[in-house]
């Protein structure tokens, strides 16, 4: 029914003989405002902890991190532990705390601004039963089942993908402008193996006691469609499951349905986010940040081609991608490759022969993964 | 009908030019501004043969402060007399005698010998004077009232009039000719306005000083000159004297003078001059009244409701102007025998055939054409027939050079019937029907339809003088199809309809002098279809979805009396019981009691069999006015009232889309009430040319729906999920002044008025701005109207339209921010800005064609300019993204001066 909708927009778009453009006045402090974005882990694991500001809806600029911030986070009874930022407004938590007690996080910003939460209890997240994929025709559905119990009703997971990205016609070859000829790619310089990684933008909640004994059967995590790119070989896929609090449900939905439509005339209402943190000397300031304590649970799968085949993978962008059929020879190496656009691909040894006369070349889109993703494998990363 | 009006009243200026001519030293003429009364008979001794007799000392204080202009001295006397005890009597040798208390015997009465059987000095042309002459009609007897009777007869035929309405202006009281023309009214003694009207005629009307029981003959001819300001209607209002407070009318004629769009004369449009009435958008299919919803209005045609008032998206009525006699909007004061709605009843009175011959009227716009016919088939039988077409394809095609329409079509069109036969002098049945169709496309692929049909029988029966009743039965139906065709695999036909079954009965009984009852029961059985989307054509495999179909009941017993406690006190009050429920069959889901109703909060589901009733609730409705009359132009009233609405209109945009679909109350949510407590002063001025009203006005509903967010409300068939309990409440002031008569007449209107929600502190599913009070969608604090009107010459008059408002909320996004990997959205809380304010100035140019009698029609011409200035007044805003940053757009409908020229006929 969307479609109705998208009609409907179309028709007053329509009718726009007069769409003028509308900036209305919007206070400073509505636009810039402090993010805080956080799941502390209570067990030890490191955790980051983002300080951000917001940016006017038109900015182009790229968000600015917070820097320069104290944080510490105390628990009733006295103790508290610093945050160190580790980068630009990022700050890290890492320590083992007792699930018993409550918490503050506090907030001195370099401006004197001082924010502070609610008081926060650790949820011990239940560990992750289960996590597998399913396969039919339209393509791979990754699970989790998990089961909550009294302190952890309400679930969060997040993910982060990664896959290995291929070129359409990979090459080993190089050309080497300080010898002036071609040479084989050292490990460093290949360019057929790359990773490409995504942290999820989907923000995926359930309530176990709507189940049977709190069992979250099967919970769909991620689709792939058949044929995708990123089962193009091997893929890796890290679930994060965090419990969280009541208040921090409502928080995520608001975010959540207020990411899948952006304020056009036939759009729902949206609704005021704001989270568990508040400024301490005027609640009236606006701030964003719904920061959890608690355990996140972590499981990585990975999915191999073979086990979902048949894969067909098949970017169209690439189709025009083919090997030359004329070889490039030696004395031309430096006009073909010089400036970086084609690659030596093949070898060119006429039959019979056994020096290598010159290369066929490609195209540097077709044959250089690095333009589409990194090739740095990731410290995680397990080959079969 | 129009025409020989016109011819007369040419003919009535010429003679009684004539005849002030001939007697000039008898009449007076003259401007006294607050002028001592000593100078004033001065001025009178000098101009004229009256030679005055009188104490200095009893009029010593007395100024006079009027203008005379032609006029005779026994009415300029009775003018400066009024609200004194002197009195004056003239001589036949123009001697004038004033006295204080007793009236000096100078001669026998003129109509000495015509005691008790005063007959009426006309004989015919009708001297204008006589209707402003006072009669002094009976002999003083004991009693304060007197039974006034007589015969009422046709000043061409000589023949008695059978049905015409004998009315007394002040006490409201009013009673009807018999066959023989004969009538009886029992009038308070004194003096008092006597109106006689001829059904579909004319107004005629007497002066009278009621002694005692007395015999009034009258004649009344179709062609007399008609008073414009005493047009009577069955409750027709006076600003200062009715009980009921918060009404508002407004005659087919009055809205014709109003610029129109395109030129089509419109009734929403005309309605939204008055103060308190909002719309929220320019082009939108709702109007606002005191702060309430645009679904919590009844807009009643007759007696059926209609749904979608609106052609085109709301560019235009969808009520032909033509087939309408008038308009009346009850924001306050909302009579017993009306209710399910909470903020308004607009009751549009459809035009009655007329008796005499077969006449008719029609237009041509650039829009549309218009064609109606009405008369009499036989003796007591008469017709209307109406409809109006559009052709407005070849707009829409000359528009598309300049904007880009694609291939958008449009059509409309609208049908009205109906037939009124007098079996006897106490049966009447009216039947009428009215169908209304629009379709329109704005890419050629996508059909979007929508139609009403209403039909309803109407038995009146007069009991007898006191007591008669109106029997009604009739079905409302309004149907809404998107057809999607532009790929055969998606193809699809989205709907959805309501149709309810009305049954009324409402009787009207005068119980003595003093009160009049209202009373009677009103059924509604609904069925509707919230939604429902099919495959269209072979090759689609769209799924079919539907949301259940919904069937209630409502059924209101009401009472309503208006009672006339003394001069100064009139109450008018009702009670109205109503009784809903909603019936199966019906699957529903049970929720954990005290939980909010969410998915997780499913325990289980109830099947209700057809018929088997869901959930039915109970309630009394109050209406209460009161009138405080503090003099004879001026008056205070106050009034509350409570309305429970069970249909509603669930729309989450700020403007009515037609998408939107309605919903009965069930088991989950219930029906909308309110209250609404108004306090008002009236006053008349300037001999009533002006009238003045100053209304404050406080209510509170609840159990208004609003709306998680993201709610999708299309074939949602679980919305109870997505609806947040809200309470609203709203407040406001309205200040209207009116000036009626002259070549200059027009309205002014001011209102500031708010209206707020908040979702309710115990909602769980969210909470709106942190359950603070914000503002309703339609929430525009200031709002003003000018409606001048200029009468340049009987055949040319001119109206400028103004209109003014605060711009309506909005909710914007305000701020970007990154957050769990992904760029976010910040909006700021919900309508907490506002588009910039509204400003149109509307002005049109109605020429009359010339007078000669046997034209065969009358012509009139109507041109003008809607958006004089040409402001691009904001109809919305809407962000899009654009290169990938968000990009706000301000979206104005009329943004350029639109021109219209329309004809009109009439024969």
């Amino acid at each position: 029914m969307k479609r109705i909708v998208l009609i409907i927009i179309v028709i007053l778009g329509v009718l726009q003989a007069c769409r003028t453009p509308y900036d209305p006045e919007i206070p400073a402090e509505q636009s810039s405002f402090l993010v805080v974005e956080a799941y502390l882990d209570s067990e030890g694991l490191r955790s980051e902890l983002k300080l951000s500001r917001s940016a006017p809806i038109d900015s182009e600029f790229e968000f600015t991190p917070e820097t320069g911030a104290v944080i510490t986070l105390s628990s009733t009874t006295g103790e508290s532990y610093g945050l160190p930022e580790a980068a630009d407004g990022t700050y890290i938590f890492q320590a083992d705390i007792s699930e018993d007690k409550t918490y503050t996080l506090d907030i001195l910003l370099q401006n004197g601004e001082r924010y502070r939460s609610k008081e926060m209890k650790p949820i011990i997240t239940p560990e992750i039963i289960d996590a597998g994929f399913l396969t039919d025709e339209e393509g791979v559905e990754i699970f989790v089942t998990t089961q909550g119990d009294a302190n952890a009703d309400d679930f969060l997971w997040t993910y982060e993908e990664t896959w290995i990205y291929r070129p359409r016609i990979r090459t080993g070859f190089i050309y080497d402008a300080s010898i002036g000829n071609v040479r084989d790619r050292t490990q460093e310089e290949q360019i057929e193996l790359c990773f490409r990684s995504e942290v999820s933008p989907d923000i995926l909640l359930e309530t176990s006691s709507r189940f049977a004994e709190q069992v979250v059967f099967r919970k769909t995590i991620a689709e792939i469609p058949r044929g995708d790119e990123r089962i193009m070989e091997r893929y890796s896929i890290l679930v994060s499951q965090k419990a969280i609090e009541e208040d921090a449900v409502k928080f995520w939905e608001i975010l959540k349905k207020n990411t899948e439509d952006i304020g056009s005339i036939f759009s729902p209402l949206p609704s005021l986010i704001k989270g568990n943190i508040e400024n301490v000397d005027d609640a009236s300031t606006p701030v964003v940040g719904q920061v959890s304590l608690g355990v996140v649970r972590q499981t990585r799968l990975y999915i191999d081609r073979v086990e979902v085949a048949p894969w067909n993978y098949l970017d169209p962008e690439f189709n025009d991608c083919v090997i030359e059929e004329e070889p490039t020879l030696i004395a031309s190496y430096q006009s073909k490759f010089g400036n970086g656009s084609a690659l030596p691909a093949r070898v060119y040894m006429p039959a019979g022969g056994t020096t290598v006369l010159g290369y066929f070349a490609s195209q540097r889109r077709c044959s250089d993964c690095t333009l589409y993703a990194s090739a740095i494998r990731p410290d995680f990363w397990e080959d079969e | 009908m129009r025409k020989k009006l016109l011819l007369f009243s040419i003919l009535l200026s010429i003679l009684s030019a004539q005849a002030t001519f001939s007697q000039q030293t008898d009449r007076i003429t003259g401007f006294f501004p607050g002028t001592s009364f000593i100078r004033f008979v001065e001025i009178v001794e000098q101009e004229t043969a009256y030679r005055f007799y009188l104490k200095e000392s009893e009029v010593e204080d007395l100024t006079v402060n009027l203008q005379a202009k032609d006029d005779r001295l026994e009415d300029v006397l009775a003018v400066i007399f009024d609200k004194t005890d002197l009195k004056f009597s003239i001589s036949t040798d123009k001697e004038v005698f004033i006295s204080r208390g007793e009236k000096l015997l100078v001669r026998f009465p003129a109509d000495y010998f015509l005691r008790n059987t005063a007959k009426d000095a006309s004989t015919g042309v009708q001297d204008e004077f006589v209707r402003n002459r006072r009669y002094t009609v009976g002999v003083a007897g004991p009693g304060n009232e007197a039974k006034l009777s007589g015969v009422v007869t046709s000043l061409e035929s000589q023949k008695p009039i059978d049905g015409a309405i004998v009315y007394e202006k002040e006490s409201q009281r009013q009673t009807i000719t018999n066959r023989e023309g004969k009538y009886e009214i029992l009038l308070p003694k004194g003096n008092q306005t006597l109106l006689i009207q001829n059904i579909g005629g004319y107004t005629e009307q007497r002066l009278l000083d009621i002694q005692g029981d007395a015999t009034l003959d009258i004649t009344i001819g179709e062609g007399v000159f008609s008073l414009s300001e005493v047009v009577v209607r069955s409750g027709a209002l006076s600003n200062v004297t009715r009980p009921e407070m918060g009404v508002q009318s407004l005659t087919v004629q009055q809205m014709r003078k109003l610029p129109a769009v395109m030129g089509e004369v419109d009734i929403i449009r005309g309605i939204l001059t008055m103060p308190g009435v909002n719309t929220a958008g320019e082009a939108s299919v709702g109007f606002n009244v005191r702060g309430g919803a645009a679904d919590q209005n009844l807009i009643l045609l007759d007696q059926n409701t209609l749904y979608n008032p609106s052609h085109l998206f709301g560019f235009f009525s969808a009520v032909n102007a033509d087939m309408v006699q008038g308009v009346e909007l009850y924001k306050a004061g909302i009579p017993a025998s009306y209710g399910g709605r909470l903020s308004s009843v607009l009751q549009v009175t459809p035009k009655t055939g007329r008796q005499d011959k077969i006449g008719g009227s029609g237009g041509i716009g650039p829009m549309t054409g218009r064609l109606s016919l009405d008369g009499p088939i036989g003796e007591n039988t008469t017709f209307v027939l109406g409809t109006r077409l559009t052709y407005s394809d070849w707009l829409l095609d000359y528009l598309e050079e300049r904007a880009d329409l694609g291939a958008s079509r449009a059509q409309f069109g609208d049908f009205n019937a109906s037939v009124q036969h007098r079996f006897s002098e106490k049966d009447k049945i009216r039947i009428s029907g009215y169908y209304s169709k629009d379709k329109f496309q704005f890419d050629p692929d996508t059909v979007y339809s929508y139609s009403n049909l209403n039909y309803a029988a109407t038995w009146t029966h007069y009991f007898n003088d006191r007591v008669e009743a109106d029997f009604s039965v009739g079905q409302d139906n309004y149907d809404f199809q998107v057809q999607g065709e532009d790929n055969a695999l998606n193809a699809y036909r989205y709907g959805f309809d309501v149709t309810q079954n009305f049954a009324k009965a409402l009787f009207r009984h005068e119980k003595g002098d003093k009160h009049i009852f209202t009373y009677g029961f009103h059924g509604i059985l609904y069925d509707l279809n919230p939604g429902e989307i099919n495959p269209f054509g072979a090759e689609s495999i769209v799924i079919p979805d539907r949301v259940p179909r919904e069937k209630g009941l409502e059924a209101s017993l009401f009472f309503g009396d208006e009672y006339e406690l003394n001069d100064k006190i009139t109450l008018s009050g009702g009670l109205r019981l109503n009784w809903f429920g909603n019936f199966g069959p019906q699957t529903l889901p049970d929720y954990a009691s005290g939980e909010p109703f969410l998915p997780e909060n499913i325990t289980g589901e109830s099947t209700y069999q057809d018929g088997e009733l869901i959930k039915s609730y109970l309630g009394p409705e109050l209406r209460l006015s009161g009138r405080y009359a503090l003099n004879n132009w001026s008056s205070i009233k106050a009034g509350v009232n409570t309305m429970r609405q069970n249909i509603h209109l669930l729309s989450n945009s700020s403007v009515i889309t037609p998408t939107d679909t309605w919903k009965l109350s069930d088991g989950y949510l219930k029906p909308q009430t309110g209250i609404q407590y108004a306090l008002g002063y009236f006053r008349n001025m300037a001999n009533n040319a002006l009238e003045f009203s100053v209304e404050g006005y406080y209510r509170t509903m609840n159990n208004l729906l609003d709306y998680r967010s993201g709610a999708t409300l299309v074939l949602n068939d679980r919305i109870e999920q997505d609806v947040l309990v809200t309470k609203g409440r709203a407040y406001g002031l309205e200040l209207y002044l009116k000036k009626l008569t002259g070549k200059l007449n027009g309205s002014i209107a001011y209102t500031y008025s708010r209206s707020l929600m908040q979702t309710d502190p115990s909602e769980q599913k969210e909470q709106v701005n942190r359950s603070e009070w914000y503002p309703s969608n339609f929430d525009q604090p200031h709002t003003a109207n000018v409606v001048l009107n200029y009468e340049l010459s009987r055949r040319v008059n001119t109206t400028l339209a103004g209109k003014y408002s605060t711009g309506r909320p909005v909710t914007l996004p305000s701020a970007k921010f990154e957050y769990a990997g992904s760029e976010r959205v910040y909006f700021a809380d919900r309508n907490s800005f506002r588009i910039p304010d509204y400003f149109r100035l509307d002005l049109s140019i109605n020429l009359e064609g010339n007078h000669k009698v046997d034209k065969v029609a009358h012509g009139s011409w109507s041109l003008g300019v809607y958006n004089v200035l040409g402001r691009d007044n904001a109809y919305s805003v809407y962000y899009i993204p654009e290169d990938g940053k968000l990009k706000g757009y301000q979206l104005a409908i009329f943004a350029e001066p639109i021109p219209f020229v329309s004809y009109n006929f009439r024969f």
